[in-house]
């Protein structure tokens, strides 16, 4: 080899340093295969196995598949969780939209204000469930002892425990909790929106709903959609709130995917993981199909740019 | 014969194990993390177990029910998990996959109820050493009852009479039964499963929730249902029934009596016999145990359930199953019987004699026995009895929606049937 194709082997080296990028990227992508790709592609093997302790995995083909087409609990948690993630992101947003729109008002008390609405998003799921359990409770919770006390004691009701408002009490959970966050994150966009831009639209006589509708909300567009497509995830694998308030109850009317699952892997006396599995692909599917839906659904074509 | 003479064997092979020179450490996984007197019973014995085998240790974990269950099920998968492990008698999935010893040549059956033995009787074994068992009782606030001008007699009261207390109970104000399915799949089917199990006698009864001969579209199935739901419909459970925890429900009865009834497993002295400022019995409570509603017609009006609750089992894939059996087998003696009873105050499936204990919970006792006098049994709750589909159904519909009132008979039966 001469001395000018080493030197400039050299170079190359120095552009693409293989080992380098090998050693730092390896072990990542070793924890990466063992605990998300192996399991992901364990659960698609189970999924068209019966699969019990003692005995070799035994294939069934689509049999699984086939069972959840015709599977009623399964069906009604998938309306469950759709429900649940397609009200709450909208919800989650919109408030968070308006108490951010508060804050950048800078009206008084902002920065309590600010701690307050936050503060939920730093409790775990299993403590809030524990307060909201209480602020339901019929007899002495928080909500019918004010419906009471203001003459509207016919509207008291046992919330968790009754199918028509179990959901949707749930539903005001995941927003009460999670409001606060998306607040927080839409305010940062907001105060980093170019100050000429504003300026220019309040020199154009620009009212304060138009400045918001025309110049706030196009400029902050991207942050709000990916709130909403995280928002989404969030709640298409929702677990914890539910199992800590009602399992599921009552008639299956706070069922979730997420809960259906755990209840078939651990909870119906079988110890076959197959049927799980299949649901667990089956939600996979649904929720990949999901998030490419509204990345699409959200793409911005004509990029803004300031 | 044979049994008796395997089991001394048994034990005679523990103890021989447990007096070789190298050291062995039997594992122990179990459910009651939070029962103090049942955590100091099984310790005692291990306890004395280790004295009388030099070199042997048992490790015993502590866990709640729910997290016990998910551990095990990863290990026993795994062909691993610790050599004895708490079950109950509808885990009937670790006999099927051949994940528990067959304990029928093992342990000492002459010192176990015959009933109790049945029950974890599975093809042509015995896997289940069962420890804990007991009763659904109707216990009733004397005090109370009075007060709301009804008297609930042990023997219960049949058809209208039972509807008539209830409403009249209501009346005065006062809850007729606590009962809440906060955290429990099975409390609010108590009253049902009572009258569907007389009405229909232990047979029929079994064969209904079995899905096996009888439908639950059966007349009588009917009739018992349209019975439960005039009860329910009288007001017999507070507004707050689906968010009222098993605790909720104890104290509700017997801390700060607001409730004349309470449809429970005897298990009921574990919670009621603590001091008052720990949620037990306020003082001077006046109980009594009724034998509930019986419905007209009755195929079993002295039909009772007994179930066996918390028991051990020896992993299939132990290296020291024998020794396992043999502390196992240490347990199962009368006199550890009448010591369960007296620590627990809840029965067991050893043979023990409820009548040799004092003191001053003897009288609890004879009102127990007063009202299992004559009984007969089906063996196990709903729950206990069901898998699948069907137990899930039961749970979501019999143990709580329907005696909160959110559906009716038919709705029931429709989703009952549909679930098999």
């Amino acid at each position: 080899m001469s001395k000018t194709a080493a030197s400039a082997l050299k170079e190359r080296d120095h552009a693409n340093p293989v080992g380098a990028i090998t050693t730092f990227i390896l072990p990542a992508l070793l924890v990466y295969a063992a605990f998300t790709a192996l399991p992901v592609l364990r659960t698609f093997y189970n999924s068209t196995h019966l699969i019990v302790p003692n005995k070799p995995s035994e294939w069934v083909g689509f049999t699984h598949y086939t069972a959840l087409w015709s599977d009623q609990i399964f069906w009604k948690a998938v309306w469950n969780t759709l429900t649940w993630a397609a009200v709450a992101p909208v919800l989650e947003v919109v408030i968070a939209t308006l108490l951010a729109l508060c804050l950048y008002a800078k009206v008084p008390f902002s920065r309590v204000l600010r701690v307050a609405w936050f503060t939920p998003v730093l409790m775990s799921y299993v403590v809030v469930g524990i307060l909201w359990m209480w602020i339901y409770n019929y007899e002495w919770g928080a909500l019918n002892t004010m419906l009471r006390a203001i003459g509207l004691g016919a509207l008291a009701q046992p919330w968790l425990g009754h199918p028509d408002t179990a959901l949707a009490s749930l539903i005001a959970v995941t927003t009460w909790m999670w409001t606060g966050f998306n607040m927080v994150v839409i305010l940062a966009a907001m105060s980093s929106l170019p100050s000429e831009v504003l300026e220019a639209a309040e020199l154009d006589n620009c009212g304060w709903f138009a400045k918001l509708w025309y110049v706030i909300l196009p400029l902050i567009r991207p942050t709000l959609l990916n709130l909403v497509v995280l928002s989404f995830i969030g709640k298409m694998k929702v677990f914890d709130l539910v199992w800590v308030t009602t399992q599921g109850n009552p008639l299956w009317s706070t069922e979730t995917v997420s809960t259906y699952v755990y209840k078939r892997a651990f909870q119906w006396s079988t110890f076959d993981l197959g049927y799980p599995s299949t649901i667990a692909v089956i939600w996979f599917v649904i929720v990949l199909a999901g998030v490419l839906g509204l990345t699409f659904l959200f793409r911005q074509k004509d990029r803004l740019e300031y | 014969m044979f049994r008796r003479i395997t089991a001394g064997m048994a034990v005679a092979i523990g103890l021989s194990a447990g007096t070789t020179a190298h050291a062995q450490e039997l594992t122990l996984w179990s459910h009651w993390a939070d029962q103090a007197s049942k955590v100091e019973f099984v310790e005692s014995a291990a306890k004395a177990f280790e004295e009388a085998n030099p070199g042997v240790t048992i490790k015993i974990n502590w866990y709640q029910k729910e997290p016990l269950y998910a551990a095990l099920k990863t290990a026993l998968t795994a062909g691993q998990g610790p050599d004895i492990f708490y079950a109950e008698t509808s885990q009937t999935e670790y006999m099927e996959n051949d994940l528990v010893m067959d304990l029928s040549d093992k342990l000492n059956w002459d010192n176990i109820e015959p009933w109790a033995t049945d029950v974890w009787g599975y093809g042509d074994g015995v896997y289940g050493f069962p420890l804990e068992a007991w009763t659904v009782e109707t216990y009733v606030n004397s005090a109370l009852a009075k007060k709301a001008g009804v008297e609930i007699p042990v023997e219960g009261l049949e058809g209208a009479a039972f509807v008539d207390a209830v409403k009249k109970i209501a009346e005065a104000g006062i809850t007729p039964m606590a009962q809440g399915v906060g955290d429990r799949p099975y409390p609010g089917a108590f009253l049902t499963h009572d009258i569907l199990l007389k009405k229909l006698g232990a047979d029929d009864y079994a064969s209904l929730l079995k899905g096996k001969g009888v439908k639950w579209t059966d007349p009588r199935v009917r009739e018992a249902l349209e019975y439960a739901k005039e009860i329910i419909d009288a007001g017999a459970f507070p507004p707050s029934f689906s968010s009222i925890k098993l605790g909720e429900a104890h104290r509700y009865f017997h801390t700060s009596p607001g409730a004349v009834m309470l449809q429970m497993g005897s298990f009921y002295p574990s919670r009621a016999f603590a001091s008052p400022d720990e949620g037990g019995q306020a003082d001077g409570f006046e109980l009594a145990i009724s034998h509930g509603p019986i419905p007209e017609g009755a195929a079993c009006a002295k039909c009772k359930t007994i179930a066996v609750g918390g028991s051990y089992v020896v992993n299939a894939a132990s290296d020291h199953g024998d020794l396992a059996a043999a502390f196992l087998n240490s347990m199962a003696t009368p006199e550890m019987g009448n010591k369960w009873l007296e620590a627990n105050l809840v029965q067991t499936g050893i043979k023990a004699d409820p009548s040799a204990i004092e003191g001053e919970h003897a009288a609890y006792f004879q009102k127990l026995a007063a009202a299992n006098e004559g009984a007969t049994y089906t063996y196990g709750i709903p729950v206990q009895q069901m898998q699948g589909a069907p137990r899930e159904t039961f749970t979501q519909t019999v143990n709580q929606a329907f005696p909160a009132g959110l559906i009716g008979v038919d709705e029931v039966i429709n989703l009952m049937n549909g679930a098999y």
